[in-house]
């Protein structure tokens, strides 16, 4: 009996031990930490999917991607959601899906975009929300300039570093009366004022400018008008499906014999698409596939994925969607949380990528938010194949981009 | 500076008659059927699409033979499975079914081709350019210019030198009359539909060498269209002539004063025209009454 009860009471002790120990694994305090460690980081991707810019925008999101491959979908443990949500390139329209995403979807993280006047939109939704956004091909002035918020980012150069690293060589070499043709939004506007800008410091004069709507399709008016100027260079600061109908234009209406062409900022993914002979300009860009041997092999990665992508070989808009998840996942890990859009923020400031396949690291400059690498001037050669830019020279931007004085906005985290 | 608005001028007048091609068959289908036919950009979308493909494949010239018989059979098909419904309705039950149908269209031709432009080389005939001192000419414009004065010349003859143009003439004015005659009316108005789907496909066809191809391009020259539709008026094909014309040259010599507001010149004109004669240049009283 006592042997009996003996072994009763060790039975009980068990079961109690047992039931203890269930008992702290399934803890509520447990359980919290569990999904807490489990529940997606969701990014809203402001992009888009339609309209004049809609092949820019699919580049971007497979740059955004291949980043996400990068850290295996997942940063402090816990996997990342992208909701694609499609701005059509309409400021309105981008400002009303990013409410959404953070009001329905619940996301701290906005990027996206490839128009100046969505990321001052969605920019503007982001300071009054507190969630934190990267503008990830837009280069208009005002996004880090008048319009800089300590919520937004750029990741993309701003277009007084592309008219700078460009303007000289053009003044010397290509000739001094300029033509400018400007596509008639913000963006469009800082390029032309930039190089309006640069006119006395290079010894150039203004002969005539023409802005056109964007949707614009035919521009023969303009190049007949442009053609009878005297110019001896026309400044181009247009882009989208706009400027694929004028590379063609501009070689239907022999530009190219009459004045040499310079583009202010020139995604390169537009000149694949047509026939080498409409590919004869001087351009500053972003970036180039061919900028180092770590970006080919970053080019090959995405040629292998992506290989009826619109463009042949890794864009502009790819590699800054690639770079600008990067930095926020970066931000992240170096934040120790994804919860806290506010050390975020102050994490991303100050934060230097080395690995970001350039020869110029890229750097988040604190007081404006502007992301600083390099930009590349060269001359489009009417060749076929993906080799088309000549390359002259890579500027890192730090030695060319608006100073304090000239930008005089702080939005930092330390003001 | 003579030689600069002679250039506009010239260049207007070819640009005129490519929005004429394009505007005729919308035309011709709210004339005879009073379906304000939003899917007629898609047909010269598709036109362009169809024929970048096989151009790759069979050549410029049969390409241009073969693509605007697909989309004048896509247009057969359309017709039968949803135009046919709005006969004899309000027209704005047309214009809600083809422009539901037209966005579909778009989204499915972003599906298949991809969201990225495509660029369509002239031909090697058309490449050249006529230049005289400072006045320029393309070839491909000249090109252009005279196949669109020839689709224009041949809808003309259509309508006004055969039986079946005097038939669809009829058809504007009285469509129940003409039934009541003996005419198949339906047949007609299917016949009409179809021709207008072929036209707007030859257009986009001779259009994507200038503007390059893309799959919001149906919705980009529909306004357009139908701006000159309704400046010339409805079913006029001097009027519809008249009005691209008046929208091509204004928009050209625009550049030189205004260029910043050349895309609202023929919205303006259409105001102005509308305000003293409701019903356009040559419209008459028409089925849409």
């Amino acid at each position: 009996m006592e042997r009996e009860q003996k072994r009763c009471f060790q039975q009980v002790v068990l079961l109690i031990a047992a039931i203890f120990v269930l008992g702290l694994m399934a803890s509520p305090a447990d359980a919290a930490q569990k999904t807490q460690k489990k529940e997606p980081i969701k990014i809203g991707v402001v992009s888009p999917v339609s309209g004049n810019f809609a092949d820019h925008g699919l580049l971007e999101r497979i740059g955004m991607e291949m980043a996400l491959e990068d850290y295996n979908n997942e940063v402090l443990g816990r996997p990342i959601t992208l909701i694609v949500a499609d701005d059509e390139t309409n400021p309105d329209v981008a400002a009303r899906r990013a409410r959404r995403l953070v009001e329905v979807d619940g996301v701290k993280f906005l990027m996206g975009g490839v128009s100046t006047s969505t990321a001052l939109s969605v920019g503007a939704v982001a300071e009054e929300k507190k969630v934190l956004y990267i503008a990830t091909n837009q280069n208009g002035d005002q996004v880090t300039g008048e319009s800089a918020r300590h919520y937004v980012f750029r990741t993309p150069p701003d277009m007084a570093i592309l008219v700078r690293a460009g303007a000289k060589y053009v003044a010397d070499n290509l000739g001094k009366k300029w033509f400018f043709l400007t596509h008639d939004y913000s963006w469009g506007h800082s390029g032309t004022k930039w190089a309006r800008n640069m006119l006395g410091k290079v010894g150039a004069k203004e002969v005539g400018e023409i802005k056109v709507p964007m949707g614009n399709r035919d521009f023969s008016s303009q190049l007949l008008t442009i053609r009878n100027s005297d110019a001896d260079v026309l400044v181009i600061t247009l882009a989208g499906f706009d400027n694929v109908s004028l590379l063609k234009q501009m070689n239907e209406y022999k530009i190219y014999d009459k004045m040499k062409v310079w583009y202010t900022l020139m995604d390169l993914v537009d000149l694949f698409v047509v026939p080498a002979e409409d590919r004869q300009a001087y351009v500053c860009a972003e970036t180039y596939y061919r900028a180092s041997p770590e970006m080919e092999k970053l080019n090959e990665r995405y040629q292998k994925k992506y290989p009826r992508a619109a463009s042949p070989v890794l864009d502009t808009g790819t590699y800054n969607g690639w770079l600008s998840m990067k930095m926020l996942l970066e931000a992240i890990k170096k934040a120790k949380t994804a919860d806290n859009v506010e050390k975020v923020i102050c994490a991303m400031e100050g934060l230097t990528i080395k690995d970001n396949a350039r020869k110029t690291p890229s750097y988040v400059r604190p007081w404006d938010h502007q992301v600083l690498t390099e930009v590349v001037f060269g001359k489009v050669n009417p060749v076929q194949g993906n080799d088309i830019l000549e390359v002259k020279a890579y500027i890192p931007a730090d030695q060319i981009a608006r100073t304090k004085e000239e930008n005089p906005v702080n939005v930092g985290c330390k003001k | 500076m003579e030689i600069l608005v002679l250039s506009l001028f010239l260049n207007g007048i070819s640009l005129g008659l490519v929005y004429a091609a394009v505007a005729i068959g919308f035309s011709l289908v709210l004339g005879v059927s009073g379906v304000i036919n939003f899917s007629h950009g898609i047909m010269y979308a598709l036109g362009a699409y169809f024929f970048w493909v096989l151009q790759g494949r069979i050549g410029f010239w049969p390409s241009v033979a073969l693509t605007p018989f697909f989309v004048a059979m896509i247009g057969f098909v359309i017709e039968r499975i949803l135009v046919r419904r709005v006969y004899g309705h309000d027209p704005l039950f047309g214009l809600v079914i083809t422009l539901g149908f037209a966005m579909a269209a778009e989204e499915l031709i972003r599906m298949i081709f991809g969201p990225a432009a495509y660029s369509v080389s002239a031909p090697s005939f058309a490449k050249g350019i006529f230049i005289f001192g400072n006045f320029v000419y393309p070839e491909y414009r000249l090109f252009l210019a005279m196949v669109a004065a020839a689709m224009l010349a041949a809808v003309w003859l259509l309508v006004e030198k055969t039986n079946f143009g005097a038939v669809v003439k009829a058809g504007m004015f009285n469509p129940e009359m003409v039934g009541a005659l003996g005419n198949n009316l339906t047949l007609l108005r299917t016949s009409v539909f179809v021709i207008g789907a072929a036209l707007a496909g030859l257009s986009g066809i001779i259009a994507a060498p200038v503007w390059g191809i893309k799959s919001q391009m149906g919705t980009l020259i529909l306004m357009p269209s139908f701006v000159i539709v309704l400046m010339g008026g409805l079913g006029s094909i001097p009027g519809t002539i008249l009005g691209g014309i008046l929208v091509g040259v204004s928009t050209s010599l625009a550049t030189l004063i205004i260029p910043r507001f050349v895309d609202i010149i023929p919205y303006l004109m259409m105001g102005f025209i509308i305000y003293f004669r409701p019903r356009g240049i040559f419209g008459e009283q028409n089925i849409v009454e």
